[in-house]
């Protein structure tokens, strides 16, 4: 018989070897539950990675990836932050289980949505950060400064955590990955089961994980 | 190790140098007196080139760059509470002997603790402005000695072998008696207490033995201890009022510093600050904070604060603050062996509270819906330490597009033909509808005339495919939201 484990540590390898399904942590992908997108994404989203998901008109299944990525990272009990632009995520509309790992911050425009991304992209506890700025205006969010967003490409880049980027438009420069939603699910499909509407979205994908050179000092 | 003594050299003008920041790295003296009588009290150690008790006019002859100040008593009061803070997370017996000295009871005190927090005390006040030097013996007249001598830090053990090389004015003898010591040749504390007691009473009288027991370090008194505070607040003005933020961060620091010292002290944390501004114009702008793992960590706080200055805009300048902590027991915890806990606990609740600042404590949290079927039944709640298993999936999983709603909704005019509606206006354009289900009712609360509640909700499914939820409240017509 082996000898039991004298530290906490080793205790723990241990129980994460027999109990593997109790020890799943960030892998450094994060799922997104969507064929299509994990596909697109090598996998899924990419911890330091900046990927952008552009609805490119309402309906085109933005708030059913959303809700498809609370139901994975709810599974693997990754914690999940949501920037919520113009406050348009409805709650009650999520089972109530999918919504423990989430810390929901309702912002009141592009100027709050973007500095609270700041401090969560730099958290470090979250395995996915989503920035939700759809239903902004574009013109706010176009003037926005570019540096807003270096800022957060190196946030992320440094941390553990991967930013997902929910946007109508093309907006996000030097952006690892850029999604298009573009049809909404045919009429047949509404009333289907979310996972089946889920793998029923198609992406086009504009932009595939380009390396940025860190510019040297 | 009995008594400690806090005392902080110069105090007057360290007071003057923790409140202004353009005073730091020059030469800077502190004056008292008026007119031609005015002579320089303390003086930096960048003004080498002068020394206490000098004329002003003279003193700047010789250190032209030199600056002049009167004393501060606001800035002084100020520095005594955050000395004796400091002094009550030693011990919540403390005595304020005078300005910038405190004593501290440590009897029933473990030794090796206490000193390790002695130090920390001292690396904390450095960093609120001020340089203090902490000595522990005996008696309080032992630590006195030994704070005059501190660097920073002297634990007293061997009292005799301490005071023997000491000079004999540490015992402060009066001026008879040092002229006849120094007759007799005594120098040191230690050639004064190798006399017999009963001969220097007989040459010297009481004095003189008051003066021995002094030089021996054994003299006692009772400690007038002060009530430790239990409002943990700081209110100041600034003069002039200030506009930027800089100068305003850097004041609400030092009086943060203290309200923390104050808190840690009384072994409370912050559950949740207030700071309100006090414009010019004679109104004011105040602003809770909500600290979802209470703490006295100072830089925490500082983080929360600034986020929410970055953002503030305000009509006039800003003549004075208050800062308000309400204070918690610290939390306890015990985390189980499989939680999947937060890899950085004390960051994610601090970042919390810095998005809470920005966006509004009520805005950041878990959802918990309640058991309600009105639409935003809806609260935010504190998130979970960790992150518990999940539940089994649902005998009857969701179904269907998810609502993104639109906050505040858009009013929309219908027109409706056989009653169906046919076409939609709203946010400026016109929908032709192409298929709409519905009116499904829904109310609620019907019992309360201040709460009950009542629609009907169309989804419409417009030209591009989009499916819009549409709902008829007793206050009219809108899109409430966009299934996605």
């Amino acid at each position: 018989m082996p000898s039991p484990p004298t530290t906490i540590a080793a205790l723990r390898s241990l129980l994460a070897v027999r109990f593997p399904e109790r020890s799943r942590r960030s892998t450094g992908v994060v799922r997104t539950g969507i064929r299509s997108i994990d596909d697109a994404l090598e996998g899924g989203l990419h911890a330091g990675k900046i990927t952008e998901l552009v609805s490119t008109a309402p309906g085109t299944g933005g708030q059913t990836v959303l809700a498809q990525l609370l139901r994975v990272t709810r599974v693997a009990r990754q914690r999940v932050a949501l920037i919520d632009g113009a406050n348009g995520f409805v709650a009650e509309d999520i089972p109530a289980d999918a919504l423990k790992h989430l810390v929901w911050v309702r912002a009141h425009g592009a100027a709050e949505a973007l500095a609270a991304t700041d401090i969560a992209a730099r958290d470090g506890n979250y395995a996915v950060v989503i920035v939700d700025l759809r239903g902004l205006s574009e013109r706010t969010l176009l003037k926005s400064p570019a540096s807003t967003w270096h800022r957060l490409r190196h946030a992320i880049a440094s941390g553990t955590s991967a930013l997902l980027v929910q946007t109508t438009t093309p907006l996000v420069p030097a952006v690892s990955w850029r999604l298009l939603l573009q049809a909404p699910p045919s009429p047949g499909m509404r009333r289907s089961s979310r996972a089946a509407l889920a793998d029923a979205l198609t992406v086009e994908v504009t932009r595939g994980h380009v390396e940025i050179e860190e510019e040297s000092a | 190790m009995n008594y400690a003594v806090v005392l902080a050299p110069d105090f007057a003008l360290q007071a003057v140098l923790r409140n202004d920041p353009a005073l730091f790295g020059k030469p800077v003296a502190l004056a008292e007196g008026e007119g031609r009588k005015a002579q320089l009290s303390q003086v930096s150690v960048e003004a080498f080139t002068v020394a206490p008790g000098l004329a002003v006019a003279l003193a700047m002859a010789r250190c032209p760059g030199l600056l002049i100040r009167p004393r501060d008593p606001t800035a002084e009061s100020e520095a005594n509470r955050v000395l004796l803070a400091a002094a009550f997370t030693l011990s919540p017996r403390v005595e304020a002997t005078s300005d910038g000295c405190c004593t501290v009871d440590l009897q029933g005190a473990e030794a090796g603790p206490t000193e390790e927090r002695m130090h920390e005390a001292v690396a904390e006040l450095a960093a609120s402005g001020l340089r203090v030097r902490i000595g522990a013996g005996a008696t309080p007249l032992l630590a006195t000695y030994a704070a005059h001598r501190g660097e920073p830090v002297l634990v007293v053990r061997a009292a005799t072998d301490f005071l023997a090389p000491l000079s004999i004015d540490a015992a402060q003898p009066t001026p008879t008696q040092a002229a006849v010591l120094h007759g007799w040749g005594i120098k040191t504390l230690g050639q004064f207490t190798a006399l017999p007691k009963a001969e220097i009473a007989r040459r010297l009288g009481t004095e003189g033995v008051a003066l021995w027991e002094r030089a021996t370090g054994e003299t006692m008194r009772v400690l007038r201890h002060v009530e430790p505070v239990k409002t943990f607040a700081a209110e100041w003005v600034y003069d002039p009022p200030v506009e930027s933020l800089e100068p305003l961060l850097f004041r609400l620091r030092r009086y943060a510093e203290r309200v923390a010292l104050e808190l840690r002290g009384a072994g409370y944390v912050a559950e949740q600050l207030t700071l309100t501004l006090f414009l010019e114009d004679e109104t004011d702008q105040g602003r809770d904070f909500r600290l979802p793992e209470p703490s006295a960590n100072l830089d925490g706080w500082m983080r929360i604060l600034q986020a929410h200055l970055d953002t503030v805009q305000t009509a006039a300048r800003v003549i004075g603050v208050r800062l308000t902590a309400k204070h918690a027991r610290p939390p306890l915890k015990q985390d189980g062996l499989f939680d999947i806990g937060l890899r950085d606990p004390a960051a994610f609740w601090e970042n919390l509270a810095r998005m809470g600042a920005i966006v509004g404590d009520h805005c950041v949290g878990t959802p918990t819906v309640l058991d309600s079927w009105q639409p935003d039944s809806v609260v935010l709640e504190k998130p979970a330490e960790s992150v518990p298993a999940p539940e089994p999936e649902p005998m009857h999983p969701p179904r269907g597009l998810t609502l993104r709603r639109f906050r505040p909704p858009w009013p929309a005019r219908l027109a409706f033909l056989e009653n169906r509606p046919v076409t939609v206006d709203a946010d400026h354009t016109r929908h032709e509808v192409l298929a709409a289900r519905g009116p499904f009712r829904s109310s609620g609360s019907w019992w309360d005339p201040t709460k009950n509640w009542m629609m009907d909700v169309w989804h419409i499914e417009v030209s591009s495919g989009a499916v819009y939820q549409v709902v008829q409240t007793p206050q009219g017509w809108c899109v409430e939201g966009v299934l996605d």
